[in-house]
């Protein structure tokens, strides 16, 4: 990316990965609706590359402070501009205060670098991770950023309860609901199944959704932003006594990330599973259970058959 | 529902223009699209219909597409799990059973975790009428996947995993059937029973699917198949779907099959106190179906299989378990019962009789049961008659006559005239006097009298009488003591009857044993005791004239008697005389006391002097009494007319009648002929109708050319001439018309023969 600020400048800087080619990409919302493709590192690896400083018109020098690259993670609050919280600063220097005369390159490597949280971009926060390069000047310095995308692997939970619980209105409606566990990883397979205990109430239909609840801010300065991530029907019609309705949802067909909690002390990104029942009148009855997804290494997934998921817990 | 077509063909056409182009995902999302229109619920049954045939089809595209690009690629696992993002669950299940079966075929996954998941995931589905359409599909595209076969490897699936996925899909339709029954409004009952009866194909599509599955044994059906599917009947306590599925299970299975099951299985089920199942029209429809097998070829059922016994058993005690069963359906069933042993077991009319007995103790038992049944119960016991034509054989089942009495009167007489028309059609010979005697007892209504005699029509009345009088000639025997005891039963039921009745019936009695007095008669020299056997006979005969003369029907009686003086002087026994003489006089006797109509008298007189002239055995000592008596009678009528033609007849008595004495030979009395002659003549001048004089001439010549031609020396010309001339005189005088015409041919008739035969020399 060029700052525009450099552009002006007799001299454009362009950052180039070591292994740019091969390296995973992810897609990252840098706003609303544009995405951009970042290379993608987790957290340990090493950060090696090289600056390219190329001079606008060959011949013509450039003076400067020293130039400098920098490693950087950063937090942004969008209602709170300004306020940029880094948690990771590294930098090096790459020249000594001097004279350019012509194009030149300058290879930079930050070993073995802690990453420590997961990208995210979502609607009042931001956490990123970045290089930047500063060709520091008199008046005003020439300066370029390149992002990269981190995401933070978990290994399989240990405890992995599955999430089951009776629910109802009395002497109308009673059912019990049954996830297949309390934690995901984010290409996982929701299973379970709706037993309908008392049913009297003219249901219509019944969906499962996803709900992402960011929270950013602590105590009376708390947000938080809920957003319906997926509206996921699971059964059609009204169903009676005794009846058991399957679950399955397939979690990679949605954008997820994985939960965060109290990320820096600055912000949360909390999932719920909302199931909800909507009857002949439109009106809703739901219920809320919180789930934890998190990130599998990538060599570890896809398993066999993942279309015919597990049925064992369906199965009445 | 144009705008609705409209659109599903928008989408189907996009769907199919991007499958062309290879843009698979283009293309799921338009078959998405296109399947959300079958999440509509305004359309009843018979347009969702439609409109799902037209989406299915499109979906075949989708279907041989995939087949050709993917399973090549072995990419069909992924686009298992792709189509199941879609967010729409009716759209996301038709895809997934498209992908599903495309996912069998490739061979890449277990057969039997594919269909077991496809079933499963159907459950999402509780709205009926979709979820039956959404099944219907799954059923119909998993058509050829299904393992079918015990030897099949692990993975492809085997029999069982057929038999359980049909099943459970099976039982789930059927909840989503019965299902709608209990939706919406009552006062849509009538309607929404009507779209029930319109998708209950789609219910038994299931049980027809099973029942093609070559792997599916006798066994297995016993043990596996149909309890699950009669458990699901039990449990789902609709009667439509009990009934239809039901029917459906007798429809779709082989016979052999039936057979196995038939009593600790099937029956059971009808017997279960909680299916409310109308189990008349299935026990009708099994018994129906297993009859024309054994029909077929009677191996088809094992000896150890006791058809009827099992049916019995199992109707009695259906029967007996509902005591709210309407009578009609009772006997529904008991006809059903009746048929199968009369088409399985012809010779054994036992099981008939069995049949009819048990009809009878639950009618015994509880009357009311009984209550406005007659027609059908009528209609049953028209089934023996019809089907042994012999009515003999009915007569063997005790109970049959014992349940007339649960018919209503009308009814009751209906059956017996139909009993009787049966016997004179069918020439049936009743011969023995104790079949003579049920089958009477059978027909009491018609033979008896009672009080609601007079609420019948009196022309049908006369219809049925009439009947029982054709009815006793079918009781014959060709042994003549049985006949006679045949006639004495005969004669216990008929003499019951009343006056009214035995005018009709005893005439055929009185010609029977007028025939047995002849057949003894011809037996003369084999049969030492004939004598007293005929005269007990002639005895029975006075005493049924007697009845008739009780009633007053004289005219009746009058001629009777006369038949029977005839008969008696013809038989040759020793007390001949004394009873002809009896009956002779017994027809004087109401001739001169009861008959009073001049016309009838005539009539009378006649049959009486023609009946007499009949006769050989008269000793002179009665015949002269017998002759004085005629010709008094004759000559005391009251109409001149009648006088002459009286007296005229009585002149045949002198000529050609015989008594005994003269042992064959005619009396041949001139004299006495010609004095009734003159006495005709004399009586005939006193006639004041110019007319009926001329014609009484023209008769009286022809007695004296009779006479003449016959020899009889006293007529002479003159006399021949002299009357001649007078009608000539007389007879241009006489009114022209009808009669005189006739006349006037008579006599010229007569003048031919007289010149023909030469009688006068002129």
């Amino acid at each position: 990316m060029v700052s525009w600020l450099g552009y002006g400048n007799s001299a454009q800087i362009s950052i180039e990965l070591d292994d740019e080619e091969t390296r995973t990409k992810v897609p990252v919302f840098t706003d609303e609706d544009s995405k951009e493709s970042h290379c993608l590192f987790y957290d340990g690896e090493s950060v090696i590359g090289k600056v390219d400083i190329k001079l606008k018109q060959e011949g013509k020098k450039l003076e400067h402070q020293g130039i400098r690259i920098e490693f950087l993670g950063l937090i942004e609050i969008y209602y709170d501009r300004g306020n940029h919280y880094e948690f990771v600063k590294l930098d090096k220097d790459l020249a000594r205060p001097g004279i350019l005369s012509e194009s030149c390159s300058f290879p930079f490597e930050f070993l073995k670098v802690v990453k420590q949280y997961e990208t995210y971009s979502g609607r009042n926060v931001r956490l990123r991770y970045f290089l930047k390069v500063t060709i520091s000047r008199r008046l005003v310095d020439i300066i370029h950023e390149k992002s990269i995308a981190v995401h933070q692997l978990s290994s399989y939970p240990e405890t992995n309860s599955p999430l089951k619980m009776e629910v109802g209105i009395e002497d109308c409606l009673h059912i019990e609901f049954e996830y297949n566990r309390s934690k995901y990883h984010l290409n996982d397979v929701i299973v379970g199944k709706i037993y309908f205990i008392l049913v009297r109430i003219k249901i219509k239909h019944m969906e499962l959704s996803i709900i992402k609840r960011e929270t950013t801010g602590s105590g009376p300065n708390t947000y938080n932003e809920n957003e319906q991530i997926s509206r996921f029907e699971i059964m059609d019609g009204a169903p009676v006594r005794g009846e058991s309705i399957p679950i399955r949802l397939f979690l990679s067909a949605y954008d997820l990330s994985p939960t965060m909690k109290d990320v820096n002390k600055k912000f949360s990104v909390r999932y719920y599973l909302n199931l909800v029942l909507v009857d002949e009148e439109d009106r809703r009855y739901f219920k809320q259970q919180e789930v934890t997804l998190w990130r599998k290494s990538p060599t570890s997934l896809k398993p066999e058959n993942r279309g015919v998921a597990a049925l064992e817990n369906m199965r009445t | 529902s144009s705008g609705i077509n409209a659109e599903y063909g928008r989408e189907a056409f996009n769907m199919q223009r991007s499958l062309d182009k290879g843009q698979l995902m283009d293309g799921l999302r338009h078959a998405t699209e296109m399947l959300n229109e079958l999440r509509t619920s305004i359309l009843p049954p018979k347009n969702y219909y439609e409109l799902y045939m037209m989406v299915t089809m499109e979906l075949t595209h989708l279907n041989m597409y995939m087949s050709a690009e993917f399973i090549k690629e072995n990419k069909i696992a992924d686009l298992y799990e792709l189509v199941q993002h879609a967010g729409n669950i009716l759209p996301r299940l038709y895809l997934l059973i498209t992908v599903g079966v495309v996912y069998i075929r490739s061979e890449e996954c277990s057969r039997k975790d594919i269909l077991q998941d496809l079933v499963e995931m159907c459950r999402g589905v509780q709205h009926p009428l979709r979820g039956l359409f959404l099944r219907n599909f799954l059923l119909t595209s998993t058509r050829d996947v299904l393992p079918d076969d015990e030897t099949q490897a692990s993975d492809g699936g085997t029999i069982e995993d057929s038999i359980n996925f049909i099943l459970l899909n099976f039982s789930e339709m059927n909840k989503l059937w019965v299902r709608m029954q209990h939706q919406g409004h009552s006062r849509d009952r009538t309607k929404r029973e009507q779209e029930r009866l319109e998708l209950k194909l789609l219910v038994g599509t299931n049980l027809e699917r099973l029942s093609r599955l070559e792997g599916v044994t006798v066994d297995k059906y016993e043990k596996q198949i149909l309890p699950a599917v009669l458990k699901q009947l039990v449990n789902c306590k609709d009667s439509i779907a009990q009934e239809y599925l039901m029917d459906c299970i007798i429809q779709v299975f082989p016979d052999e099959f039936h057979l196995r099951t038939l009593e600790n299985t099937f029956l059971d089920t009808c017997c279960h106190p909680q299916s409310q199942v109308n189990v008349r029209n299935i026990i009708i429809s099994i018994i129906g179906r297993l009859s024309n097998f054994a029909q077929a070829d009677p191996a088809n059922i094992p000896d150890d299989i006791k058809l009827f016994d099992i049916f019995s058993v199992k109707v009695t005690q259906i029967i007996q378990s509902r005591s709210d069963m309407p009578p009609e359906d009772i006997l529904a069933l008991q006809s059903a019962l009746i048929k199968l042993a009369l088409n399985v077991y012809p010779s054994e009319t036992g099981y008939v009789n069995q049949v009819l007995q048990d009809t009878l103790s639950i009618f015994q038992k509880e009357e009311s049961r009984a209550k406005g049944c007659s027609g059908e119960l009528s209609k049953l016991l028209r089934v023996p008659v019809d089907h042994y034509q012999d009515i003999l054989v009915v007569l063997q089942l005790d109970a049959y006559p014992k349940l007339f009495s649960f018919l209503e009167l009308g009814t009751r007489r209906d059956l017996c005239v139909y009993i009787a028309e049966h016997v004179i059609e069918t020439d049936t010979l009743i011969y023995s006097h104790e079949q003579v005697d049920m089958l009477w007892s059978m027909l009491e209504c018609l033979v008896a009298g009672g009080p609601d005699d007079t609420t019948v029509d009196p022309e049908d009345f006369e219809c049925e009488q009439a009947l029982v009088g054709r009815l006793v000639h079918q009781m014959t025997s060709t042994v003549p003591d049985q006949q006679f005891l045949i006639l004495s039963t005969c004669k216990k039921h008929l003499t019951a009857g009343g006056d009214r009745r035995i005018q009709y019936t005893l005439p055929s009695l009185i010609f029977r044993a007028i025939h047995l007095c002849r057949v003894y008669h011809e037996l003369r020299e084999e049969d030492e005791k004939w004598e007293k056997k005929v005269t007990k006979i002639l005895q029975y005969i006075n005493s049924l004239l007697s009845s008739l003369v009780k009633a007053e029907f004289w005219d009746l009686s009058l001629r009777l008697y006369l038949q029977a003086a005839l008969v008696c002087d013809t038989m040759g026994i020793s007390n001949a005389e004394t009873v002809g003489y009896e009956f002779m006089s017994q027809a004087f006797a109401i001739y001169e006391e009861e008959v009073s109509d001049s016309k009838a008298q005539l009539i009378a007189i006649s049959l009486i002097v023609a009946t007499f002239e009949q006769t050989r055995n008269f000793s002179e000592e009665n015949h002269e009494p017998l002759r004085s008596q005629c010709f008094r009678a004759g000559s005391k009528l009251l109409k001149k007319p009648d006088q002459c033609r009286a007296v005229g007849l009585c002149s045949h008595l002198y000529w050609s009648g015989r008594n005994r004495e003269g042992e064959g030979e005619p009396l041949r009395n001139s004299t006495k002929v010609l004095e009734c002659l003159k006495k005709a003549v004399r009586i005939s001048n006193q006639c004041m109708e110019p007319t009926v004089q001329v014609q009484l001439f023209v008769e009286l010549l022809n007695k004296y050319v009779y006479f003449l031609c016959n020899g009889c020396e006293e007529v002479s010309e003159s006399v021949l001439s002299q009357l001649i001339g007078k009608i000539q005189e007389d007879m241009p005088g006489l009114e022209s018309g009808e009669i005189t015409r006739q006349i006037v041919k008579h006599f010229e008739s007569t003048l031919g023969f007289v010149t023909h035969r030469q009688l006068l020399s002129t």
